[in-house]
């Protein structure tokens, strides 16, 4: 009498997940240390393959700018920034048919086996194919858990309009994006002992949350402020992408 | 109108199981099987219970989840409009009947890691045992509004997340079946354990535990894990009766009237202990344990000797401090108070029991038994000093009385 007509998995679209890699701040690495990290990440991207649509590593947060108080007003402060205690270190983009999948992705992440990685599914993306995912810099968009707005809700919309303006603006600057949906659908994976650790929520020690984020190309650091500083959002860490190849 | 009662609570966590599947959206099935119930209490009085009253359930929720969507597609900014066409087109022409796997696709969405336990819990509940959002409140001792916005939230990270509605594959079960089985055991344990809220809420916890427990078994018969879990939740419940005195108070199993131990939980119980053997995980030792004191004939009577093998089996594999502190009970009945005393030293500071009564009340209890009377008192008042529940505060002061330490 069964019948087939699994829904939820046949034939759905591909979803994408935005990984965060976050840990505490970590003393400089030895060369020998900095190698064996190395080629853990290419194990991995071997592993991974065509999952990862994008990634890359950040250069350190101190070398960061964090832009608060929006278009209208933005104050620019440079890191290091003594207020938040996590630090991303890095972020992928994830093509997976399901959480499962991209929880087995994320666990398999070095950086899980010390800090943690946020696991966000991604609402909208500036680019559903994220063909051409491009840029030097990363935008993270920043609320407080208060104030991030539900996707699909009226303040969302509103709030999505504004984006327009900013996509419109800065047209060939941006190399991708997306946003993402409610905090309250992360899923935070931490590896320890062999052992994986799954957290339903983001990462626990984030005063703010991420509900977005853009790939920025500039031509120097000035211009990425510029452009970050027209970003509609309460706060935006922009930080720089390593360039790690192979990626 | 009792007999629909009956029918309600058999057909809803497959009806709601299989309108999971058909739609892919917990939401979606919720909302059309409760529809299609408050239908069934307006039709069924007149008409008369159907044949099959699950068919008929899940064939009116189907209509009213379709009317439902075709609804929500016209207006704009509905997040349902995008899959309304897929689901009319892929199943107009098809019927869902409930099957078994559906039930167990459910529990194994609803127990699902990236779920807080909490969540996983309330939502299990909610969708397959079919409570009510106030009876879960009053189950779990929050409000309303909280147990309502908790089941919201998940059904949402469900959907939104993507956490699929589906039996993992088999390379993932041995670490997704362990949260199904911790699931089910929190449904009985918040019943059997709790001594707040209301006993009619209690029991069915503590019945709807045992019942899932062996629609598990049912569902996966290779299973030892959940055969393991079913027989200790059946040997905890042959005592549900005998727990509390008349006025309510705490009872301890050595005072029990065992006579009153119901005969056919602990036979069930330890058919399902013998298909356990093998089984890894945490529910076999305790099911032992379990099992030891529903078949001694006394208190006295006892086999510490195995219960104590049993605890030892525990803590290799869960690292429990509260086993240890249990185990140096058993350790007191087996080998002289003293011993057990010592036992419980090794434990005593471990960090992971700071804030718990568990070790004081068993150092109070092995200080009385072994006639140290004095001490005793001292550490009964220290845990009463701890904020307890009041059945536990009961307790202490009926064991201070007992010491001639009443205040």
């Amino acid at each position: 009498m069964e019948q087939k007509v699994p829904l939820a998995t046949e034939g759905n679209p591909l979803m994408h997940y935005l990984a965060l890699l976050l840990g505490e701040p970590t003393a400089p690495l030895s060369p020998e240390e900095q190698t064996a990290g190395m080629a853990a990440y290419q194990a991995f991207h071997a592993k991974a393959g065509s999952a990862i649509k994008a990634g890359d590593a950040l250069t350190p947060s101190a070398t960061g700018v964090r832009i608060t108080g929006g278009p209208d007003a933005p104050a620019v402060t440079d890191g290091p920034f003594a207020e938040s205690a996590e630090v991303a270190c890095g972020y992928y983009v994830f093509e997976a048919e399901n959480l499962d999948e991209a929880l087995a992705l994320a666990r398999d992440v070095p950086a899980a086996q010390h800090g943690a990685i946020e696991v966000r599914p991604i609402y909208h993306s500036f680019d559903p194919e994220w063909s051409s995912a491009d840029g030097q810099w990363l935008a993270l968009l920043l609320e407080s858990p208060a104030s991030a707005h539900t996707p699909g809700t009226p303040e969302w919309q509103a709030e999505a309009a504004r984006h327009g303006e900013f996509a419109a603006a800065a047209g060939e600057h941006i190399g991708g994006g997306a946003a993402l949906h409610e905090p309250t659908s992360a899923t935070t994976v931490r590896v320890r002992d062999g052992k994986v650790l799954l957290t339903d929520g983001p990462y626990p020690e984030s005063a703010e949350v991420a509900t977005g984020f853009y790939l920025l190309s500039a031509a120097d650091r000035d211009e990425a402020v510029k452009l970050a500083s027209m970003i509609p959002a309460t706060t935006v860490e922009l930080r720089q992408l390593m360039g790690v190849s192979g990626l | 109108m009792t007999n629909l009662d009956g029918v309600f609570r058999r057909e809803w966590g497959p009806a709601v199981a299989a309108l999971a599947r058909w739609s892919g959206d917990l939401t979606v099935a919720e909302d059309a099987v409760q529809e299609a119930f408050a239908e069934a209490l307006r039709a069924w009085p007149r008409d008369g219970v159907p044949d099959k009253p699950g068919g008929w359930v899940v064939s009116v929720a189907r209509n009213r989840a379709l009317d439902r969507l075709r609804r929500e597609s016209v207006r704009p900014g509905k997040e349902l409009a995008a899959v309304v066409d897929d689901i009319r087109a892929r199943t107009d022409h098809v019927d869902v009947h409930p099957v078994r796997d559906d039930e167990l696709r459910m529990m194994f969405t609803c127990a699902h890691p990236a779920l807080d336990p909490m969540s996983q819990l309330a939502l299990t509940l909610r969708l397959i045992s079919g409570l009510t959002v106030a009876e879960i409140s009053r189950a779990l001792l929050q409000s309303q509004s909280a147990v309502g916005q908790r089941i919201t939230r998940a059904k949402n990270k469900v959907r939104h997340a993507n956490i699929p509605l589906r039996v993992p594959p088999a390379e993932l079960l041995p670490e997704r079946t362990p949260h199904v089985l911790a699931c089910i055991y929190s449904v009985f344990t918040e019943g059997y354990w709790s001594t707040a809220g209301p006993s009619a809420v209690r029991d069915e916890l503590c019945d709807e535990g045992v019942r899932l427990a062996g629609e598990l078994c049912s569902l996966m018969p290779r299973d030892r894990d959940a055969q393991a879990l079913a027989a200790l939740v059946l040997l905890h419940d042959s005592r549900r009766q005998t727990r509390v005195d008349a006025d309510g108070a705490l009872l301890p199993l050595e005072e029990q009237d065992r006579s009153r131990w119901d005969r056919g939980r602990i036979t069930k119980g330890l058919d399902r202990l013998a298909r356990a053997a093998g089984a890894t995980g945490p529910y076999l030792p305790q099911a032992v344990i379990a099992a030891l004191h529903a078949t001694a004939p006394s208190w006295q009577d006892t086999d510490w000797g195995t219960i104590c093998a049993a605890y030892d089996r525990l803590i290799e594999i869960t690292d429990s401090p509260v086993a240890r502190a249990n185990r140096a009970m058993a350790i007191g009945f087996r080998d002289g108070y003293p011993a057990g005393l010592a036992a419980l030293d090794a434990v005593a500071d471990d960090p992971r029991l700071a804030g718990s009564n568990t070790v004081i009340s068993i150092r109070a209890d092995l200080l009385r038994r072994a006639g140290r009377t004095e001490d005793a008192l001292k550490w009964y008042r220290i845990a009463l000093e701890r904020n307890g529940s009041d059945a536990a505060r009961t307790f202490i002061h009926r064991r201070l009385a007992e010491c001639g330490g009443a205040d």
